[in-house]
């Protein structure tokens, strides 16, 4: 077979592989049934839930993030750029800053991964901890921060999808 | 007695592209930020190891002792099954893509061969989100950039191997191997 043959058949495998994930993705997202809490807001595939002492009060969405500035650190551990949302600017985006005390309890979990991470709101509310989501290779969200509990790969909590605040 | 298939001076060379692989994951930090970026550096290197032992299953056995050498140092954060498969998938995927393109000093086929080989390690981490139950992607592009990150850093991997390729065959080192061989 004549090289360029060659060449077009692996670009055409290529481009096949690429559209097979993309269409399996949208397949996965459609499949994705929109959750309704008992309050009026109704969440859409691949937005985050925000709880608050046990309601939903709102559904992180893609569309959100326009809204925010970004953020960003080196991290320590590997010299890696995390660039994304600061938690604060999220929550603040849906809840009163005076609904939140300082000892306000935040916990952002991973059902995926078994992982979450709890803290208050004095710590995410301190620009100085950046305690922000950073946009991951396969479009989901990971916790990270500069503070001593989130600074490693190992305690970051990877594809975040569900964040609860609880009043004390 | 029967021939082995790789020998002994082959396995050695590929172990090193191996361990040179995980040193390279570890060792390289560029400061892009973009999904795929390290595919620059991988795919040269399992290029060039497909070129130094010609042999079907030779960017394979780099893929599956790289694979393994990477799990065990606890690289990766999905886990070491993840990693092993992620690392061995790139090796596979590279054998299959030059069973069609064969001629890897071309640098077309080359960075073909770079881009089908590395997308494979995109399929296993994505494939891993799906069954254990990760979220949807947040930002519905992020999959079209992640994608598109992993070919276009697979092919400029794959074309520095090429231009390796080429540089060590001007240098005559491919004549000393045929000699140690």
């Amino acid at each position: 077979m004549a090289q360029k043959n060659r060449l077009l058949i692996a670009l055409v495998i290529l481009i096949a592989i690429s559209g097979v994930l993309v269409a399996a993705d949208m397949l996965r997202r459609q499949a994705q049934p929109a959750l309704a809490g008992n309050t009026a807001v109704t969440l859409t595939a691949g937005s985050i839930p925000i709880y608050m002492d046990g309601q939903l009060v709102a559904g992180f969405s893609p569309g959100d993030l326009d809204q925010l500035k970004k953020a960003s650190f080196i991290e320590a551990a590997e010299g890696v750029k995390q660039e994304g949302w600061m938690l604060r600017d999220i929550l603040l985006l849906y809840i009163p800053e005076e609904e939140l005390r300082p000892d306000t309890q935040i916990v952002v979990s991973s059902s995926s991964r078994g992982k979450s991470a709890q803290l208050t709101w004095e710590e995410v509310n301190t620009p100085e901890n950046y305690v922000m989501f950073d946009l991951a290779n396969r479009g989901t969200l990971k916790l990270v921060s500069v503070m001593e509990k989130l600074d490693e790969r190992a305690e970051w909590v990877q594809d975040s999808d569900r964040i609860e605040i609880s009043s004390p | 007695m029967k021939e082995k298939y790789f020998s002994t001076f082959q396995l050695i060379l590929l172990a090193l592209f191996a361990s040179l692989v995980v040193v390279a994951k570890i060792a390289l930090k560029t400061p892009l930020r973009l999904p795929g970026h390290s595919g620059i550096f991988w795919m040269a290197l399992i290029i060039v190891a497909a070129a130094v032992v010609p042999k079907k299953g030779a960017a394979s056995l780099v893929g599956i002792t790289s694979g393994f050498l990477a799990a065990f140092l606890g690289l990766g954060d999905f886990g070491a099954l993840n990693t092993f498969l992620s690392y061995s998938v790139v090796g596979i995927g590279t054998d299959l893509a030059m069973l069609l393109l064969p001629n890897t000093e071309n640098l077309l086929a080359a960075g073909l061969v770079g881009a089908l080989g590395h997308i494979g390690k995109f399929i296993v981490k994505y494939l891993f989100g799906v069954i254990t139950g990760a979220p949807v992607g947040f930002v519905a592009l992020g999959l079209l950039w992640a994608i598109l990150g992993y070919v276009v850093f697979g092919a400029l991997g794959g074309m520095l191997g090429a231009m390796v390729i080429s540089a060590l065959r001007r240098a005559g080192f491919f004549a000393y191997l045929a000699e140690k061989r």
